[in-house]
Order: structure tokens, then C-alpha cells, then sequence
């Protein structure tokens, strides 16, 4: 008897599975490639607003790192920032890397490069991020670093199997970005190391009003300069088109 | 056969199951009966603590003044927040102000969400929060029920109803009063509506808020905040907020400000963290990237903040919606106790009903009064015995005389009012301050059923329908007439147009009406009135148009025309004309809320009473 209701649970499993594989799965088939199986749609071109950290992400000071859990290597190494030298060095782009081009006023633009790779670009520091869905390519070590990322997609509990009803569905983007080269948090000098993790959730919100945001949560773990994880989050809403985009180069201050 | 038996259940058990992924729709609702999700998207129950690593400097919940960057705040909001001093948080009603979405989620304290289920369905009927800082306590509906009308009363956490969008829980709030955008000056008003989507990634929280206010912001502010789930619950969960005299001697029409371009802190947090000022000043362009570019002119952009110390500009028009139903019926509201709400004709009528004959303050315009007299008969069998006219002005006496005339006043009958009028007891006795009769007989022609029962200076009361009422004249406030009606065991107060939420409180400078008087008035009811937690609940206030407040509307009302009073006597005394004063727009913070260029009662109508009020005061101000 035992037995018998350990397989009705594994066959309730198996079949939880089987549907949890998202929007355009192929039945019986090979899985659907990341760009099939995107839960949403995030490409296109989207503006920053600026209302979380204005201050700090509109006209950041050196030494100013309230936020920020700093530990004291990186209250130090922040406060040794030394722009000039960042200048001499041909260095302007130091907080453009992936821990904090997120948070940089300006615009995305969103496209599919292929089937397994997301790729944003930014106006403000020109810079461009992959997220990679396969395990193949770029080993990182520049400042957008090496970015995997997995659909996060929401399917059934096994009450929601047993007693049906409720809707679910939809999901997450989740990036995790390791090897990046050293930069800033902000555009201040405050520090993160080639030792920095950054994990990334993105989320479609929908207002009735017809506007569409992308909400970006990020997680950075740095034991080198942070003495706990920094999390913090963004957002970015819909535009129609390609208006305001205005590439521009990193400036240092 | 045993094996047979189960595999047949097996398979049919996995058809089942796959049967059931397919309804991807939502559960029907039962007959009549709304129900929630069976199963929600994501559970956010347990205990937070806001996260401050962003917006770190508004950790204490405040920030400092002038800190204002990334709030499409609109010129009236800069100008309210300009003339916000901190003191102001030392007046009376203003020491337990209640916290609102979305400002909430980044107080300090704790944060709690548990969820509430049918115990014999399972379904998800609400889910609640509770915020320590101001005891925020939230329900959001997950029934699918409608929200209220609009003159029902607003609270500081609103009105919520939420649904699930896949992972992501969508509330929906409205019926919310006014409060912070910031808590450093930055008014969020009470026409308002917010959206939330909560987002949930492993044990952290994304809020991310949309405010929709017509007043104070020139687009929706969309932001995100932060809570983390707390492995182990606090034990900190109260704020205990009870309001205190902090400054002895005051009077109680003192409400600190700063006059328009006198604030000596606004340049303050710009030159302490180097930044634009026009950064700091707020406004829709210091959200978007380009407002990088657009302080690349420092001594340009110093100039354009330092014009916004100050009005300019056309006068604007009340951008909040009149709570008020126009569409031909009277809608009946039940406030509290024994007392209700009929709104819809012109003036609002409150009905007191009980074992006795109903008590009626006000009559309405008299457009709608069979309607009225309808929907009374549904809340009391007996005839109107009483009607209390707060004012001589037609849209609160329009209906007196078909009201009286359906009613009667059983306590004259057989007394020695028999004797002398033979129609005594016959319809309802309408009562009034004795200039409410002296103004309605001065008409041509006279107003119809003018009060029979008439007070002078003291107050009257009557114990009716099982409570005390107490009937109040209120010298020289919109009129010479007004009173302010309490029925006390339901804790209720009756304002009439002392207190309205729709408009500049109309001053009748010719038949008696002041300023002085006004704020005066409004003194009073703030004495007799009680909140129950932190500025929400306790007694209610009927307005004269509008909807159902408690004190803090009243508060709120009495600061704007101390504020006012204020400036325009600051202009008077530098011998300011008339014309000048309205050219300074003295009431440019609050014209989006209650000002109107049309109408019966503009914006300019009004700063011509306060002016003439404080040029010519009446005797009674002295």
C-alpha cells in the first residue's frame, strides 16, 4: 500500500513536471530554445527612471557610499579614489561594468542575438552585456564579465496538481555574472573585485494604464570590499521606440 | 489483478492530472458569493525589515528638506513642500499621522504579511500587512469585491484589492488620505490611487509602486523599495502614538510655515551635497537620464529652481474628482451608529434613525427630495420628527419644505403648543440658528419652510432616537446661521459647508461669513473629535459636500486657511492691494486640490473673503 501511493505521488510528479516547462514547450520533442521559452517579452528599448538613489545615480561625490555595506578595505579604497588618475589611465569606464551599468542613467536596448543569447546594450558608456543561456562562450574577464542566465519559470505545486484551479505561470530572468574585471559600484570609486558576483532577477510589470516596466532586483556579493551582500533594485519603463537614445561615451565624473 | 486494478487508476490519475493543467482559467466565483484563489502565485507571508541600501538617506523616513530629486513632483507640490517646516509636526493632529502606500514600505520598523483563508474552503480571502512605524493595518482583498463608493471615508493605509499576475502580486488601492510622497514636505494627496506589484526572489521583497495623483504630480512616480524577510519574527510590532501638547501657550490657530520664497533651508541640502538645485528640487524632467544634460549650465539651471521658490504660472483648477454621485438618485452611506450619509442632491443630508421619528440635518437642494423622503422611509417607519438646517443657503434647505411636510413631531401634540396653534405636531419641526430664519424671510421672494425652532448663541440639545444631540451655533464662519450638529453616542459630527473637501470653504461676506469665524469653527469640531489609532477611525465628520472624513481632514482643512490667512496677512502688512494679493497666488499649493477658475466659488472669490475677512474683521473675531 505504501508503495502503491509512492508511485501515485512520483506519477503526480513526473506530470507536474511535464507542464511546468513553460510557454512554447515542445511536447515529446527537444526543449525549446530560450528565446521559445521566454515567459515574457523584454526586448525592445526601455528608459531608466531615475527614483531609487537619485542622488547617488545622478551626481554621486566621492566618499558618499551611504547604501552601500562597505567593509573597511572598501571605505578606504573608496575614499583613495583619485579620478584623475582613472582619466590619465584611459579608465572612464570603470563604473560601467556589470555591477553597476544597471543603475548608470540612460537607455536599453534589448534584442535576441541568437536563440541562446539576450543582448542589452546601453546608451550611457556604450556598453553591451550578453546573457548567455548556453554554456558556451565568452570565459568573462572584462567589465560586463561572464553572464549565465536561466527563465525562472513559475509552475504548479503539487497542491495546485492535486487540487487544480488558480492560475500560474510566467516567471523570472535570472543572471548570475561572475569574472569581472575590477570597477565601481558607482560613479564615485566606491570599489567591487574581479571576486564580485552579481545576480539579477528581472521581472515584466504591466500597468492598466498600457505602460510596461522591467524590474530589476540585483544581488552583489564582494568579500573583498562589501562586508555583507548589497541589494538594491531598478527599473526601466517601455518606450515605443528608439527616441532619446543618445550613445555616449564613459565619463569619469 | 491487483496489478491490473492499479495501473487502470494509475493512468486515469495522470489523465486527471492533465485534465486539470489545462483549465489555465481562473476558478469561477460562486453565485453572489465572490471567492479568492484557491492556491496563490507566490506566498509572502512572515516578517520583513526594509532594506536600506537604497534611498539610504531616507532611512529615518524623513530625508532632508529640499531632498526632493526623482519625484516628478508637480509646481504646487514644491511649493506645499517649501512651505513645509518640520515644526508642523508639533500641531496637535499632525504628531500620529498615519503612514501610507506606498510610503510605507520604507519605514523603518517592522513589516508583517500573512495571509487569510476560508477555513472551509481554503480560499484566499485577503491578505494582510502590518507596518510597525504608525500601526499600518492593511487588508487586501483577494475576494474580488468592489472598492467603495466615493464618499465613503479614506484611511492612511486605503482601500486594497489585489490579485495574482503569475508570480507577481498585483494590489490595486484607492480611498487612501492624504500623506507622504516623501516625508520631508512632499504631499501625496488624497485623490491618489496607488498600484504595487510585489515581486518575491528567495527571502528579499521588490515593491514596486505606482502613484497616480492628479494634484501633486505631474506624471505617475514609479519606484521599487525593498523588504527582507526576517528569519525570526521581532518582537516590535506597536508605536503607541498618542498626541501631546509639545509647545504650551499656543494658540490653536497657530500652524507653523514658511511663506512662499522665505524657506532658509531649501538651498541647504544642494550646497551640503554639492549638487544642482534644480536637481534637488524635484520635478518630472530629474527622473529621466537627460536631466544630466540639462544642469551641464549650472548658473542657467541655479536660476530656473530659484523661480520656483515662488508661484507662477496660470491658476489651476481642482484636479481631484468630486466624490459627490450627480446621477439623479440619492445614494445612502451608513457612517456609524444610528447615522447615515444621503448623498446626491445638491448638499449632503445626514438621517439620525432610531425607535423615534428620524432626525435630519439639512435637506438638500430640494431636486431630489421625493427620492430623499424614499430612501428615509427605508431607514426609519416613523415619520421625520426633526430637521436642522446648518445654513440659510438653498442647497441645504431646498428640500425643508416637502421634508417637513411628510413629517410630524409627536412630542407638541397634546402639549400646550396645542393650544395655541392648531397645526401643532403637524410635520416635522425644523430647527436652525435664528439668522437661518431671518435670511430665508429677507429673500425675495422668502424661502420656503424657514425653521420654526430657533437658538441663538447657546448650544440646544436633545436626546433623541436614544442619543444626545447637541446642536451648535457657529458665529460668523460661512455665514451668520451656521451650526455644527453631534450626535454623540453614534460620534458623529454634522459640519454643514464649515468643512467641505470639495472646495475653498465658501465665505458668505455679506450675510455674515469670516474667515475668522471660520477657522473657528473649525477649532471646535477638532475639540470635540477623537481618532482611534493614529489619525483613522474615531469620530466622523459629515461634511457639507464632499465625503465622510474624520479629523484629519478637518485638521488638514484648518491648516490650509491658517497657512493662507497667514500669507495674505504678511502681503496686508506691507499694504499689498487686493490685486496684488491674488497676483502672489497666495494659495498656489492648494488650488490643484480645491481651487476652480469657474464657477460659483473661484479661487479668486475666496482670497477676496480672506482678504476682506482680515482688512475688516468682524466684531466676533476679537
Amino acid at each position: 500500500m505504501k508503495r502503491s501511493g509512492l508511485v501515485v505521488l512520483i506519477v503526480l510528479i513526473l506530470s507536474i513536471k511535464g507542464h511546468a516547462q513553460g510557454r512554447g514547450g515542445a511536447q515529446g520533442g527537444r526543449p525549446p530554445t530560450p528565446k521559445a521559452a521566454a515567459p515574457f517579452d523584454m526586448t525592445g528599448y526601455w528608459v531608466s527612471i531615475v527614483t531609487e538613489d537619485w542622488r547617488w545615480r545622478m551626481f554621486p561625490n566621492k566618499g558618499d557610499y551611504g547604501g552601500i555595506p562597505l567593509n573597511p578595505e572598501g571605505r578606504r579604497t573608496a575614499d583613495a579614489w583619485d579620478p584623475a588618475k582613472d582619466e590619465a589611465a584611459g579608465e572612464q569606464c570603470k563604473s560601467y561594468g556589470a555591477p553597476s551599468i544597471m543603475r548608470v542613467p540612460g537607455r536599453l536596448q534589448i534584442t535576441w542575438q541568437d536563440d541562446q543569447t539576450l543582448k542589452i546594450e546601453t546608451d550611457a558608456g556604450r556598453q553591451t552585456r550578453l546573457f548567455r543561456f548556453a554554456a558556451e562562450g565568452s570565459k568573462g574577464g572584462d567589465l560586463q564579465g561572464l553572464s549565465r542566465a536561466e527563465w525562472e519559470l513559475n509552475g504548479p505545486g503539487l497542491g495546485f496538481a492535486i487540487a487544480g484551479g488558480g492560475v500560474r505561470g510566467g516567471g523570472s530572468l535570472k543572471v548570475m555574472t561572475t569574472n569581472v574585471r575590477p570597477g565601481y559600484l558607482r560613479r564615485n570609486g566606491v570599489p567591487y573585485s574581479a571576486n564580485a558576483k552579481l545576480t539579477e532577477y528581472f521581472d515584466l510589470v504591466k500597468e492598466t494604464n498600457g505602460d510596461t516596466y522591467l524590474v530589476l532586483t540585483s544581488t552583489v556579493e564582494d568579500p573583498t570590499y562589501l562586508a555583507q551582500p548589497w541589494i538594491t533594485a531598478v527599473h526601466f519603463k517601455k518606450q515605443a521606440d528608439a527616441s532619446g537614445w543618445n550613445p555616449t561615451a564613459c565619463v569619469v565624473r | 489483478m491487483r496489478t491490473i486494478t492499479f495501473s487502470i487508476v494509475l493512468v486515469a490519475l495522470f489523465a486527471f492530472s492533465l485534465t486539470l493543467f489545462g483549465q489555465v482559467s481562473a476558478p469561477s466565483p460562486g453565485v453572489g458569493i465572490p471567492l479568492g484563489p484557491l492556491v496563490s502565485g507566490t506566498d509572502f507571508s512572515g516578517s520583513y525589515r526594509w532594506l536600506n541600501h537604497q534611498d539610504a538617506g531616507l532611512f529615518t523616513a524623513a530625508g532632508d528638506i529640499a531632498d526632493w530629486g526623482g519625484i516628478p513632483l508637480n509646481d504646487a507640490a514644491r511649493l506645499y513642500a517649501l512651505s513645509w517646516p518640520a515644526s508642523r509636526q508639533t500641531v496637535k493632529q499632525q504628531q500620529c499621522m498615519g503612514y501610507i502606500p506606498p510610503y510605507t514600505w520604507m519605514s523603518p520598523g517592522n513589516h508583517r504579511i500573512w495571509e487569510e483563508r476560508d477555513p472551509a474552503t481554503q480560499r484566499l480571502v485577503a491578505i494582510h500587512y502590518w507596518g510597525q512605524i504608525a500601526q499600518v493595518d492593511r487588508t487586501i482583498y483577494m475576494d474580488g469585491r468592489p472598492h467603495p463608493p466615493a464618499y465613503a471615508p479614506h484611511t492612511f493605509p486605503g482601500f486594497s484589492t489585489g490579485k495574482f499576475e503569475e508570480n507577481i502580486l498585483t494590489i490595486t488601492t484607492t480611498h487612501i488620505k492624504r500623506g507622504w510622497i516623501r516625508a520631508n514636505g512632499v504631499p501625496q494627496s488624497d485623490a491618489a490611487t496607488v498600484t504595487e506589484h510585489l515581486i518575491r526572489h528567495g527571502d528579499v521583497v521588490t515593491v514596486f509602486s505606482v502613484v497616480n495623483d492628479p494634484v501633486y504630480l505631474s506624471e505617475p512616480m514609479s519606484k521599487t523599495s525593498l523588504v527582507v524577510r526576517q528569519a525570526i519574527a521581532p518582537d516590535a510590532w506597536l508605536y503607541a502614538c498618542d498626541d501631546s501638547e509639545q509647545i504650551l501657550g499656543r494658540k490653536n490657530d497657530y500652524v507653523p510655515s514658511h511663506l512662499f520664497g522665505q524657506n532658509p533651508f531649501a538651498l541647504e541640502y544642494a550646497e551640503k551635497n554639492k549638487l544642482s538645485l534644480l536637481g534637488a528640487f524635484g520635478g518630472r524632467e530629474t527622473i529621466y537620464p537627460e536631466f544630466l544634460g540639462a544642469v551641464k549650465d549650472t548658473a542657467a539651471a541655479e536660476a530656473a529652481a530659484k523661480a520656483k521658490m515662488l508661484p507662477s504660472g496660470p491658476q489651476q483648477n481642482s484636479r481631484a474628482p468630486d466624490p459627490t454621485p450627480n446621477d439623479g438618485n440619492i445614494h445612502v452611506f451608513h457612517v456609524a451608529g444610528s447615522v447615515y450619509l444621503l448623498a446626491g442632491d445638491g448638499a449632503n443630508i445626514a438621517v439620525q434613525v432610531g425607535p423615534q421619528g428620524a432626525m435630519v440635518v439639512d435637506t438638500g437642494a430640494g431636486k431630489l427630495s421625493e427620492k430623499v423622503i424614499a430612501e428615509i422611509a427605508k431607514l426609519s417607519s416613523k415619520p421625520i420628527q426633526f430637521i436642522v438646517n446648518t445654513s440659510f443657503h438653498s442647497d441645504h434647505v431646498g428640500g425643508n419644505k416637502k421634508l417637513q411636510a411628510v413629517g410630524a413631531d409627536p412630542s407638541l401634540t397634546g402639549s400646550f403648543f396645542s393650544n395655541q396653534f392648531a397645526d401643532a405636531g403637524q410635520g416635522a419641526t425644523i430647527l436652525g440658528q435664528q439668522n437661518v430664519q431671518t435670511r430665508m424671510q429677507e429673500q425675495k421672494p422668502p424661502m420656503e419652510a424657514p425653521p420654526s425652532d430657533t437658538y441663538l448663541e447657546d448650544r440646544r440639545r436633545k436626546y433623541h432616537n436614544e442619543e444626545a444631540v447637541e446642536i451648535f451655533p457657529m458665529p460668523n464662519a460661512i455665514t451668520d446661521g451656521d451650526s455644527v450638529v453631534h450626535f454623540r453616542r453614534s460620534d458623529v459630527i454634522v459640519t454643514g459647508d464649515i468643512f467641505t473637501t470639495t472646495q475653498y470653504p465658501f465665505i458668505d461676506l455679506k450675510n455674515g461669513g469670516s474667515l475668522q469665524g471660520e477657522i473657528r469653527a473649525l477649532n471646535f469640531i477638532l475639540d470635540r473629535t477623537v481618532y482611534r489609532n493614529d489619525e483613522d477611525g474615531g469620530t466622523l465628520i459629515i461634511p457639507g459636500h464632499g465625503r465622510v472624513t474624520n479629523e484629519w481632514e478637518v485638521a488638514e482643512y484648518r491648516d490650509m486657511l491658517v497657512i493662507i490667512r497667514d500669507r495674505v496677512q504678511a502681503m496686508l502688512k506691507n499694504g499689498a492691494s487686493l490685486e496684488q494679493v491674488k497676483a502672489a497666488r497666495p494659495t498656489a499649493d492648494f488650488d490643484p486640490r480645491f481651487g476652480a477658475t469657474t464657477g460659483p466659488w473661484t479661487t479668486d472669490a475666496f482670497i477676496e473673503a480672506v482678504y476682506v475677512s482680515l482688512k475688516n474683521p468682524p466684531r466676533s473675531a476679537n
